[in-house]
């Protein structure tokens, strides 16, 4: 699903991601671990076509992702789901009307997506707090209009940066959770950036730790350093 | 579509003082644009009617009734010139009809004055203003006529008014359609800088550029729109109510009030422009943001 080599890319001086040569197959839940500026946000943001890489390749789904052009960007983009740190929900629209903002964008049909927008909003299980704002809701309950979002598109990769910075234990654990979830039931590649030990330990996946940009471990069943 | 005119509405209704200076400034602009528009039609219409009124009048003595032969001789060299475009030879009773049907309100000067004492003319037409001259001192060679009467390049005089009209017009519109189309694109350009996030979460989760700038083509369209239908309503409201004036300097030369169907030709022009300047100054706001 995601393959890179070499891939390279610097902030002036400031190497963000230096030579990382990895693998991720379609359907792998990963962990992408390591300490704050290890380039774990760099990462996402090149999948996403948010930067553009220095040096190397970066192939999603077969495609070379420095090779999109402009035009051919927005629907690159379709294909992937992301979740943030901070949420990014638009605050002057509801609930319903931010998860649906991915299938809003594509032109669909209102009438056409109040389905989808449902089985995602049941899915994450806030059903009944569609007409509320984001500001009505708890950081835990903000994550998941963000996890709903992220999925109503039915992407074939899921991005989550930080999905559980923001929150408590309780809480992250309950996020991570229905992360695993959503990969089991959409069979949807998920690569999650966390430096949260306690979630990465209690798992048992695969772990890419990143150090000052570089690949530092590569561990199926990896545990957090 | 809908949706992206409802977004537009819905921001400009949050930040009512940028709208109301963003429509102020695209009124003004648009009512000078509609004004100089109305000065040059005016003043072409003025022009078409001096255009069509004889240029020339050579008068024979009072006490003289000229032969068909005489009148024909003086239209056949008059027309060897090739400088004329109408040549109409006004009798004596014909005089007399013109002057009771421009005096019909007098019934005094109706009585006092005959056929007789009105003296029979040709009216002369020149193809261009700057033959005038040259007519008017062949027709005053003429033994049988009296007296020579032109108004010296009357129209020649009206065609420089209205270009220098028109090139004042043009520039100053084009300054004031300049300034409205910066505070366009400074009005839009702030929203557009307040919603950077927004914008970000947008192409993230794949909106096409033309999806992120409608709402805001949108909003410099209706700043557009609004200000041309002020604009319209404020100079339809002057021509109205200068009514008075007006007809006193204009009957007979240019239609008054002007017709609904030129009023709105106006209308659809100034909503035209307006649309125009706004929507390109949306546009060129949020694609400046797309592109860093």
């Amino acid at each position: 699903m995601v393959t890179t080599l070499g891939l390279t890319k610097k902030f002036g001086d400031i190497r963000a991601l230096s030579d990382v040569t990895l693998t991720i197959s379609e359907g792998e839940f990963v962990f992408l671990t390591g300490p704050s500026g290890s380039g774990k946000t760099t990462f996402l943001r090149l999948i996403l076509r948010d930067l553009k890489s220095d040096a190397g390749t970066l192939k999603v789904g077969g495609q070379d992702v420095s090779q999109i052009s402009q035009s051919k960007l927005p629907q690159y983009r379709r294909q992937i789901g992301a979740v943030y740190q901070d949420f990014k929900l638009l605050a002057d629209r509801n609930i319903r009307e931010n998860v649906a903002l991915p299938l809003e964008v594509r032109g669909v049909h209102p009438d056409k997506y109040t389905s989808p927008v449902k089985v995602a909003m049941e899915l994450v299980g806030l059903g009944s707090k569609a007409q509320m704002f984001p500001a009505q809701l708890s950081g835990g309950e903000l994550q998941r209009v963000s996890l709903a979002r992220a999925i109503v598109g039915k992407p074939k990769l899921l991005l989550a940066d930080e999905p559980t910075g923001n929150l408590d234990p309780k809480t992250a654990r309950s996020i991570v959770k229905l992360l695993r979830e959503i990969h089991s039931q959409l069979k949807t590649t998920v690569i999650m950036a966390t430096h949260n030990a306690d979630i990465v330990n209690a798992s048992v996946q695969r772990v890419i730790t990143l150090e000052e940009g570089k690949v530092i471990k590569d561990s199926p069943k990896g545990k957090y350093d | 579509m809908i949706r992206h005119l409802k977004t537009a509405l819905l921001r400009l209704k949050r930040s009512p003082y940028q709208a109301l200076s963003a429509i102020s400034i695209m009124t003004m602009s648009l009512f000078l644009a509609g004004s100089f528009f109305l000065l040059a039609a005016g003043s072409e219409a003025i022009l078409s009617y001096f255009e069509t009124r004889p240029q020339i009048n050579a008068y024979f003595p009072q006490d003289m009734t000229p032969t068909p032969e005489q009148i024909d001789a003086i239209i056949s060299r008059l027309k060897e010139t090739k400088k004329t475009d109408v040549i109409k030879y006004v009798s004596k009773e014909e005089a007399l009809k013109v002057y009771k049907s421009l005096n019909s309100n007098d019934p005094l000067l109706l009585e006092a004055v005959t056929a007789s004492l009105l003296p029979a003319s040709i009216e002369v037409t020149a193809q261009s203003p700057q033959d005038l001259k040259d007519l008017a001192k062949f027709l005053k060679l003429e033994e049988s006529i009296e007296e020579v009467r032109y108004a010296e390049d009357v129209v020649g005089a009206l065609s420089r008014w209205i270009y220098s009209v028109r090139l004042v017009g043009a520039v100053l519109v084009g300054v004031h359609i300049l300034i409205t189309f910066t505070v366009i694109l400074l009005v839009v350009g702030i929203k557009v800088a307040n919603r950077r996030d927004e914008i970000q979460l947008f192409q993230l989760v794949g909106a096409t550029p033309a999806y992120i700038s409608a709402p805001f083509i949108f909003e410099g369209i209706i700043y557009g729109v609004v200000g041309g239908f002020i604009a319209w309503g404020i100079s339809y409201l002057i021509i109205l109510y200068s009514m008075g004036f007006l007809v006193s300097f204009l009957t007979g030369v240019i239609a008054l009030p002007p017709s609904i169907v030129f009023m709105l030709e106006l209308l659809a022009g100034l909503l035209g422009l307006g649309s125009l300047v706004g929507g390109m100054g949306g546009a060129v706001a949020v694609h400046r943001f797309l592109k860093q």
